[in-house]
């Protein structure tokens, strides 16, 4: 009977939980642990928001210089004799003057414009002076004079594009030190800049042949453009729209709305998903092998990159349409079917126009992911050619060779030339400005169909 | 002293509009319906109830082959509307479906106009000649659906933008406008709160003026409140059909008394 | 009950069931007034024909408890409805109670038209089941009006009603003290009076439902009781 007098607690009295205004053992433990994952989250996001910032950063410090280009204003006197030897001022006579008739005007005229400005330097033959402007200077006088013969005879100013030693040098990327072994110019040359830069003859000004221009060789970086590789990539494009949606459209109605279910559409289902993940340049070797060898479609046609990559394409639409098929409410379905529709009438009165939004938001991302892929058309020769025109006509944008915007940039980052690799970055600005555009129409247009809900 | 009936138990006067002999509905390998016959009256409201899974939607889908679109079901037996099997092979289900109307569970008006969700029917089977006679059935069948008064002001706005009874009721009216002869609702009052149930029970007797109406309804004292005449479905059969005042008062199967005195679910 | 249920089907059914209360009511009026009328002037016809009408009354009031169930079934009445539902069935089965005193009391008089008269009995019985109709009359007035005030002053006429039995009472006890060969005739007489005083009892139920029916409340028991008889002795003295 001793333990009837030790104070159990009776059975019968429920023992007391413990206040509420104070937290149990198991609360804390659950609170810090929410606490915990939520610091995760946060970190998770951070570093995401850190490397999003350092590569924005990355890629704006390095291409916003492309978009500025030296130029140096001298004047130049178009010696008649030279370039018109007969004086009848006759365009066939003038063209058959070469650029090497003019290279010798343009050097005289910078040496003297030198000389007149008074700019102290040891160098003083005209051919010293090539170092300081591009290449291309004589072309582009050229067809200055033979765009108007009258300028013949008379002295020009004439803002010539710098040398990409230059045009480096004016940016901070080629220094007095890195030119030490450079064959193409001396520390003397980089005086003279520094006295023209002073007086004002050399200026950096804002690069539209840049956006506009075309690729130019290997040893005129500070002439290529992107223009035409943007006209590829448009034309491209159109050809993506035009095959990919309405084929992947189609399939993913059939698909969803009236495919029975069994064994053969399960498998196509399965490799539509598989298909997604193949590598593009698979797409690249089989569009090479169909094409281009079977079907003799020209290389380098933004035709063919187009059909290349509406292959590689249809997958994400076919998916993201159906998924958006998907999350159409069978109860409009019920709804249409209810009241006699028939199963097309259904499809194409109700679910299509709800499904259009995700439809289009999924073409413009595929579009996108199309837009920057440069993998096949490394297999079908749009990487590598140098396009240095516009395509004549629209016949010609399609089956007239030309480069896409990704093939180009990934062509300049293989140059030699640090001015290429400038380039790129700023090819990669000009991509994403792109595929930003593209995003924000996806974002507007759903945005718009949306509101018919 | 026959004038003081007034109660509605005239059953049994009224021709067989909806007829189903034998009929055995299968999911896959799951034996969803067992060997029902039923036969369903003209201007008669008929009310399926019984637990869930019991049958009586699928049941109710038989009746506008909206089965059909379900890949694994699988239909044997006979049903006839006036006397016609509607699965014969001729049969095509979307003329069927202009003849018997349906209405959902969910309010699921189209995302389009309320005028466009009345006209929709109307306009896909060519019921209207010119714009002046469409409008005539899109007044006349908001009228049936009494939501008329609600709407007219409004005809194009979005008919999402109604409250739930009154879509459920614009529901009604669109499944009204193709001039069906009967007309299914499966469970129309489930998502609606009491006051818009009542109101859409009202226009459900209003409605049996003209059409049969069946309706599937989990609600026990819905399908009293509404119906003429009840089937009680339990495991995919038909237990008891009959007078909804006889099932209520006095049912005959011991089933179905369970049932509806809340002994088994 | 001004205001109309969202379900008009509902209100039909309401009023399908007090329209047959009505109906019965006005047979039952009849009766009494018919069975009276009957005992009076002797006629065994209009006797029968009181009979035949309770057949009418009993199926009125069968009928009645089938649709109340059916409607307690279907409609789930609550709150004013379910107490119209109640009273309904209480006031048929009043109704139906007093029908049978009225068959009775035809019945007696089928027996007592063979007898000699008593002398200003029928009248008396008569002026008795008349303010019993009207009771029944207002009552029934009150439950259509839905008037608990009229339907109070019914329950309140009882107790007139209970004062004639009283004086009848004595009246048949005197005449049977007076001459043995009268009790037969006085016992049938006096039971008839018991019978309406029955009817009066069942009327103010009635009346007490109404005034459940309005306010929701039963009225205290604080009625007039003027039957006094359950007290009577020989001596007189009451």
């Amino acid at each position: 009977m001793t333990d009837a007098t030790s104070p159990t607690p009776s059975a019968s009295v429920p023992k007391k939980k413990g206040s509420l205004l104070v937290a149990d053992e198991r609360t804390k433990k659950r609170n810090t642990a929410e606490k915990r994952f939520q610091a995760y989250g946060i970190i998770a996001i951070g570093i995401g928001l850190l490397f999003l910032i350092v590569l924005l950063g990355s890629i704006i410090r390095n291409g916003i210089p492309a978009f500025t280009q030296a130029y140096i204003t001298v004047p130049i006197e178009l010696v008649e004799e030279k370039l018109d030897p007969n004086g009848n001022r006759d365009p066939a006579d003038l063209r058959k003057v070469s650029t090497f008739g003019y290279a010798p005007l343009i050097q005289e005229g910078v040496l003297r414009a030198v000389q007149d400005a008074g700019i102290e330097t040891e160098l003083s033959s005209p051919g010293d002076m090539k170092a300081l402007y591009s290449a291309s200077a004589p072309a582009i006088v050229r067809s200055m004079v033979l765009d108007n013969p009258e300028l013949i005879g008379t002295t020009i100013e004439v803002r010539l594009l710098g040398a990409s030693r230059v045009d480096g040098y004016l940016k901070g990327r080629v220094t007095r030190e890195s030119i030490a072994r450079d064959k193409k110019i001396d520390a003397a040359h980089l005086d003279i800049v520094d006295q023209m830069v002073e007086l004002g003859m050399a200026k950096r000004v804002f690069n539209w042949a840049f956006i506009t221009g075309a690729d130019a060789s290997e040893s005129r970086p500070e002439q290529a453009g992107i223009g035409v590789a943007m006209v590829g990539s448009f034309f491209m494009m159109l050809v993506v729209l035009a095959l990919a949606l309405p084929i992947g459209v189609a399939a993913s109605i059939y698909l969803e709305e009236f495919a029975p279910q069994n064994w053969l559409t399960d498998l196509i289902e399965v490799n539509i998903s598989n298909l997604a993940a193949v590598p593009s340049i698979v797409f690249g070797i089989l569009g090479l092998a169909v094409f281009i060898q079977f079907a003799g479609l020209p290389q380098s046609a933004p035709l063919v990159g187009g059909l290349v990559l509406t292959l590689m394409t249809l997958p994400t639409v076919i998916i993201s349409t159906r998924a958006s098929l998907k999350a159409v409410p069978p109860s409009i379905r019920e709804a249409a079917l209810g009241v006699g529709a028939s199963k097309m009438q259904t499809v194409f009165h109700h679910v299509l126009p709800l499904a259009a939004p995700g439809i289009l938001t999924g073409t413009i991302i595929g579009l996108a992911q199309a837009l920057g892929e440069t993998a096949p058309l490394l297999l079908i020769g749009m990487v590598g050619f140098i396009a240095t025109n516009y395509p004549d006509g629209i016949a010609a944008g399609f089956l007239s060779p030309n480069s896409a915007m990704p093939a180009q940039i990934y062509e300049w980052s293989k140059r030699a030339d640090p001015a290429y690799y400038e380039r790129a970055w700023g090819g990669i600005i000009v991509l994403l400005l792109f595929l930003m555009t593209m995003n924000i129409i996806a974002i507007i247009l759903r945005r718009r169909f949306e509101r018919r809900w | 002293m026959d004038d003081l009936r007034i109660i509605e138990r005239t059953t049994g006067m009224n021709d067989i509009k909806v007829s189903a002999r034998k009929v055995q509905v299968y999911y896959g390998d799951n034996h969803a319906i067992k060997d029902v016959d039923v036969d369903i009256e003209d201007k008669t409201v008929t009310a399926f109830i019984g637990p869930s899974g019991c049958g009586k939607s699928t049941f109710l889908r038989c009746i506008n082959r909206m089965n059909d679109t379900i890949d694994v079901a699988r239909i044997e037996g006979e049903i006839t509307l006036d006397n016609e099997n509607i699965y014969d092979p001729k049969v095509d289900p979307v003329q069927l479906r202009a003849k018997v109307g349906m209405v959902f569970q969910k309010p699921n008006p189209f995302p389009k106009s309320i005028y466009d969700n009345i006209a929709y029917g109307p306009r896909i089977h060519g019921l209207a000649a010119n714009k002046a006679e469409l409008d005539e059935i899109v007044e006349r069948s908001l009228r049936r659906g009494a939501i008329w008064d609600e709407v007219k002001d409004r005809l194009h706005a979005p008919g999402t933008g109604l409250s739930g009874g009154q879509q459920q009721r614009l529901c009604i009216a669109r499944a009204v406008a193709t001039e069906p002869e009967v007309l299914l609702m499966d469970e129309p009052c489930s998502a609606l709160d009491p006051i818009a149930t009542a109101q859409v029970e009202e226009l459900i007797d209003e409605l049996r003026q003209n059409y049969s109406v069946v309706i599937v309804t989990h609600s026990m004292q819905q399908a009293a409140r509404v119906s003429q005449k009840t089937a009680f479905f339990h495991l995919g059969n038909l237990v008891e059909y009959g007078e909804t005042g006889q099932i209520f008062t006095n049912p005959s199967d011991p089933r179905t008394e369970s049932y509806i005195t809340g002994r088994i679910g | 009950m001004e205001e109309r249920h969202i379900q008009s089907a509902y209100d039909r059914d309401l009023e399908a069931v007090q329209a047959m209360i009505m109906k019965m009511g006005g047979l039952v009026e009849e009766q009494i007034i018919n069975s009276a009328k009957a005992l009076e002037i002797g006629d065994e016809d209009l006797a029968k024909k009181v009979r035949e009408t309770d057949r009418l009354v009993d199926d009125l009031e069968e009928r009645v408890n089938e649709e109340v169930a059916r409607l307690i079934a279907l409609r789930a009445p609550t709150a004013g409805d379910l107490r119209t539902v109640l009273t309904v069935l209480k006031i048929s089965a009043n109704l139906e109670r007093c029908g049978d005193y009225a068959k009775n009391l035809a019945k007696r008089t089928s027996v007592l038209i063979h007898m000699s008269p008593i002398e200003g009995a029928s009248k008396s019985i008569r002026r008795m089941a008349r303010e019993v109709e009207l009771m029944m009359k207002d009552a029934l007035d009150s439950y259509i009006t839905r008037d608990a005030d009229l339907a109070e002053q019914v329950r309140q006429r009882d107790a007139d009603v209970d004062q004639m039995y009283n004086a009848l009472f004595r009246e048949f006890l005197t005449f049977m003290l007076e001459d043995p060969r009268n009790i037969t005739a006085c016992m049938h007489l006096h039971f008839i009076a018991k019978n309406i005083e029955r009817m009066g009892d069942h009327v103010t139920s009635i009346a007490e439902q109404v005034i459940y029916l309005v306010t929701g409340e039963f009225p205290d028991e604080s009625r007039p009781k003027e039957d006094k008889t359950s007290y009577a002795s020989e001596e007189g003295a009451i």
